[in-house]
C-alpha cells in the first residue's frame, strides 16, 4: 500500500467502498512531436477530484456534457486508471492491477449500467443477466436461478426469455440493472442510466435501481434532474473539477444545496431515509 | 471444475451469439458459412475424385478380404510395374497361407503392362496382364479363372520347367483392341520366344476414370518367366480370401515391411499409397483451408469490428480478455463448422455430379467415390479453418478498448 492509499484509508470511514484521492485523468490530443518529444497538447478530463463513497449510499455526479462525469465514473469503476491520484476499490489500489486484474476487480466488486444498455442482442434477458456469472464459473443452474431472481426483482419476471430487441428501452435498462447486480457487487455505477428514456420510463428505471441496490454503494452520473433526485448527495463537476454549489447553480442549473467545495465528501447512508420516499437526498 | 464451467459457459455464449446472428445479420452469417461450405465442398469433391482414381487402379475382388502389399509399393506402380518393390517366394508363401484352416485360399498376383500386337493390323496395344495361380472358383479383375488349367503347371516347384500352357483369358476390351478371339495367338516382342493363346474371352470389365481397361489373365509362373520375375519367385501382392479376422495378425508376420490391407482400410491405403490421387487430395485440402481461412477471417473480422460495443460491454462487466477471445474464437469455429456441414452436403452433390457428368459426356462409370471418412475429413478441415480463421478476429477483439466503444 503506497502513501496516498494509506492516507485515503485513514480518511475514509470503515464502510467506504470506493474512494478517490486527487484524481487526475489527462488525455493527450493528437500525436507526439516529430522527434518523439512530448509536445502534444493534453486535456484534463478530471482534475484533482477527491471522493469517498460508502456502503448504502447513492451519490450523484452532476454536471453538463464534457464536465468529466463519465471519466470520473470510469475511474471509480476501475474501467480506467488515473494519470494522477489514487482510486481505492474494495481496499485495493486499482493502479496496482493490470487490465486482467482490474477486470477481475470489476467482476467481483463493481456492477455497471450504461446509458445505451449494451446488452448482447443475441442473448435472452436471463442470459444477459447471467453473463458475469459465466466468468465466475458458476454452474448453469446457479446462473439461471440468480438471473431469474434478479429479473423478478426489477419487475421483469415475465420477460426472462425475451431478447433485447423484444424489450422496450426501459425494460432493457432494467435488465442492465439486474446484470449489474448479478455478482452481488459492493459498488454499482450508472452512467446516464435514464439518458435514452422518457420521464415516465426513467422513473420506473430509477425505482428499480434504488429498490434493488440494498446496502450497496451506488454512483450515478447524470445531468438529468429527475435521476439526481434519488441521490443521497451530489457532486457537481465542471471542467473536470468539483465546484461549489453556487457556481454549479449558476453554470449548470444544479440545485443550490448540491455540493461542497472541499473535495472529500462525507459518507451519507440510506438510513437517512430521505430517498426511498422520493424526497431529495442530502448534500455534501 | 470452475474453469471447465466457465469454459462451457463461454462456449454457450459464443454459440448463442452465432445463433442470434441468424436473425440479426443473416447475410453476413450466410457469407461466412457459404464461403467455408464452398471451400469444403470443393475439397470433398476432389477428395472423392482422388479416391475414385485410386480405387480404380488396384486389383479388387469381391472374394478378397486382405491384400498383402509391400510398404514401398504404390497403386500406380502396381498398375505399370515400373521398378516397384515386389514380394518374393510368393508360391511358397501363398501355399503356407492357404494351408491355414481359417483361409479359403490365397492368390499371388503379378501385374505387368505388356505391348501386344494387333492380330490384323500389327499395331501395338498395351494390355494389362495379370499372372495368377489359377483356381476354378476364383475371379481376378472381373475375369473367371476356370478357363485356365488349375494351379500353375509351369512353376513345377520352383524349377520353371513344368508344362507351358500359354493360356490367356481376355476381357472384351482387350479382345477388341487387338482384334483377338478364342484361339488367337498373342504376339509380342516382350513375350520372348514364348507363345500365349486366347482360351477364353469374357465380358468381365475393369474400368478406370479413363474407360474400360484391356486386361488379360495368365498363369503366374508363365508371366514371371517372360518378364524376368521368375528369379526369386516375385509378385506384386497376395490376395487372401477368408472369413476369419484373426488371420490378419498371421499375415502381418509373413513378410517384413509389408502392409496388410483390409477391405475397409482399402480406401485409405489406396489414397495414401498413390502419388497422384494423394497429391490431389492434399492440395484440395490445403486450398480449402486457405480459402476458408481467408473468407472466415475477413468476414468474422468485419463482424468483430461492427460488434465492438458488445465486446466492450463484456469487458466492462468483468470478462477477461482471454474470456472475450474464447467467445470470439468459438463464434468463428462455430461458423466454420456450420460451413463444413453444408460443404459436406455440397461435396456429396459434387461427387454425384461428377459421376453423372462423366457418364453423360464420356460414358465413364464411377469416377468419384464417397467414403464415410470424407465426413471426418470435412469436419476436421472445417475445424482447422475455424481455428486458423479465428486468429485475426481474436486479435481484433483484443484491441478493442471498452472505454472507447462504451463512451459512444
Amino acid at each position: 500500500m503506497d502513501a496516498s492509499t494509506a492516507v485515503a484509508a485513514e480518511r475514509s470511514d470503515s464502510s467506504t467502498v470506493v474512494s478517490g484521492r486527487d484524481l487526475v485523468r489527462e488525455y493527450s490530443r493528437g500525436s507526439s512531436g516529430l522527434f518523439g518529444g512530448d509536445s502534444s497538447p493534453s486535456v484534463r478530463a478530471v482534475d484533482g477530484v477527491s471522493i469517498d463513497i460508502g456502503a448504502g449510499e447513492i451519490v450523484g455526479i452532476a454536471g453538463p456534457s464534457g464536465s468529466g462525469k463519465s471519466t470520473l465514473l470510469h475511474l471509480l469503476a476501475g474501467l480506467d486508471v488515473p494519470t494522477g491520484g489514487t482510486v481505492t476499490l474494495a481496499g485495493e489500489n486499482i493502479a496496482d492491477y493490470g487490465e486482467r486484474g482490474r477486470a477481475r476487480l470489476r467482476l467481483e466488486h463493481v456492477g455497471i449500467v450504461f446509458q445505451r444498455f449494451h446488452l448482447l442482442p443475441a442473448l435472452s434477458a436471463r442470459a444477459n443477466v447471467a453473463l458475469p456469472l459465466v466468468e465466475l464459473g458458476n454452474s448453469k443452474s446457479q446462473r439461471r436461478e440468480r438471473a431469474t431472481e434478479l429479473l423478478e426483482a426489477v419487475g421483469l419476471g415475465d420477460r426472462i426469455t425475451h431478447r433485447p430487441g423484444q424489450l422496450s428501452g426501459g425494460e432493457q435498462q432494467r435488465v442492465a440493472i439486474a446484470r449489474s447486480l448479478a455478482t452481488e457487487p459492493d459498488l454499482v455505477v450508472a452512467d446516464e442510466p435514464t439518458g435514452e428514456l422518457d420521464s415516465e420510463t426513467s422513473a420506473r428505471v430509477l425505482e428499480a435501481l434504488t429498490s434493488v441496490a440494498d446496502d450497496r454503494a451506488v454512483v450515478l452520473a447524470s445531468h438529468d434532474e429527475q435521476a439526481l433526485e434519488v441521490c443521497d448527495r451530489r457532486i457537481p463537476l465542471r471542467d473536470g473539477k468539483r465546484v461549489s454549489p453556487r457556481r454549479a447553480t449558476r453554470a449548470d442549473g444544479d440545485r443550490p444545496d448540491a455540493t461542497q467545495a472541499d473535495g472529500t465528501g462525507a459518507t451519507g447512508h440510506r438510513s437517512d431515509g430521505n430517498r426511498a420516499d422520493g424526497t431529495h437526498g442530502r448534500t455534501d | 471444475m470452475r474453469r471447465l464451467r466457465r469454459l462451457g459457459g463461454l462456449v454457450g455464449v459464443g454459440v448463442r451469439r452465432v445463433a442470434g446472428r441468424v436473425r440479426t445479420s443473416p447475410i453476413r452469417l450466410s457469407l461466412s458459412t457459404v464461403g467455408v461450405a464452398l471451400a469444403v465442398g470443393l475439397m470433398v469433391s476432389v477428395a472423392g475424385l482422388s479416391l475414385g482414381l485410386a480405387s480404380e487402379s488396384v486389383v479388387a475382388s469381391e472374394d478378397t478380404d486382405y491384400w498383402i502389399v509391400p510398404e514401398q509399393s504404390n497403386v500406380q506402380s502396381l498398375a505399370v510395374s515400373t521398378g516397384s518393390v515386389k514380394l518374393s517366394r510368393v508360391h511358397d508363401a501363398s501355399a503356407r497361407i492357404g494351408a491355414d484352416s481359417r483361409v479359403d485360399y490365397a492368390l499371388p498376383v503379378l501385374l505387368e503392362l505388356v505391348p501386344i500386337e494387333d492380330a490384323v493390323t500389327g499395331e501395338r496395344t498395351y494390355i494389362f496382364v495379370a499372372g495368377v495361380v489359377a483356381r476354378p472358383d476364383a475371379e481376378l479383375l472381373g475375369l473367371p479363372l476356370d478357363p485356365l488349367a488349375k494351379g500353375d503347371p509351369h512353376y513345377a516347384n520352383g524349377s520353371y520347367n513344368g508344362t507351358w500352357t500359354g493360356e490367356a483369358v481376355l476381357n472384351d476390351a482387350a479382345a477388341t483392341s487387338i482384334n483377338a478371339s478364342t484361339g488367337t495367338t498373342l504376339d509380342s516382342r516382350r513375350l520372348a520366344n514364348r507363345s500365349f493363346s486366347v482360351v477364353n474371352v469374357s465380358a468381365g470389365a475393369t474400368s478406370t476414370a479413363l474407360g474400360t481397361v484391356p486386361v488379360a489373365v495368365v498363369h503366374l509362373s508363365e508371366l514371371q518367366a517372360v518378364t524376368g520375375s521368375a528369379t526369386g519367385d516375385q509378385a506384386d501382392q497376395i490376395l487372401v480370401h477368408t472369413n476369419d479376422r484373426s488371420v490378419k495378425a498371421s499375415l502381418e508376420g509373413l513378410y517384413p515391411r509389408t502392409t496388410v490391407v483390409t477391405r475397409s482400410g482399402l480406401g485409405a491405403q489406396q489414397v495414401s499409397t498413390s502419388n497422384l490421387p494423394l497429391a490431389l487430395a492434399v492440395s484440395s485440402a490445403a486450398t480449402a483451408v486457405l480459402v476458408g481461412v481467408l473468407f472466415v477471417a475477413t468476414v468474422m473480422g468485419l463482424a468483430v469490428s461492427d460488434d465492438r460495443a458488445s465486446l466492450g460491454a463484456l469487458a466492462a462487466v468483468g470478462l477477461s480478455r482471454r474470456s472475450r477471445s474464447v467467445v470470439v474464437a468459438v463464434e468463428t469455429v462455430t461458423v466454420a463448422l456450420m460451413g463444413g456441414v453444408l460443404g459436406l452436403l455440397l461435396g456429396v452433390f459434387g461427387i454425384l455430379g461428377i459421376n453423372a457428368g462423366g457418364q453423360e459426356v464420356f460414358g465413364l462409370g464411377t469416377v468419384a467415390r464417397f467414403d464415410p471418412r470424407l465426413v471426418a475429413l470435412a469436419v476436421a478441415v472445417a475445424l482447422v479453418i475455424g481455428v486458423l480463421g479465428a486468429v485475426y478476429p481474436v486479435l481484433l477483439s483484443r484491441r478493442t478498448n471498452p472505454l472507447e466503444v462504451l463512451s459512444r
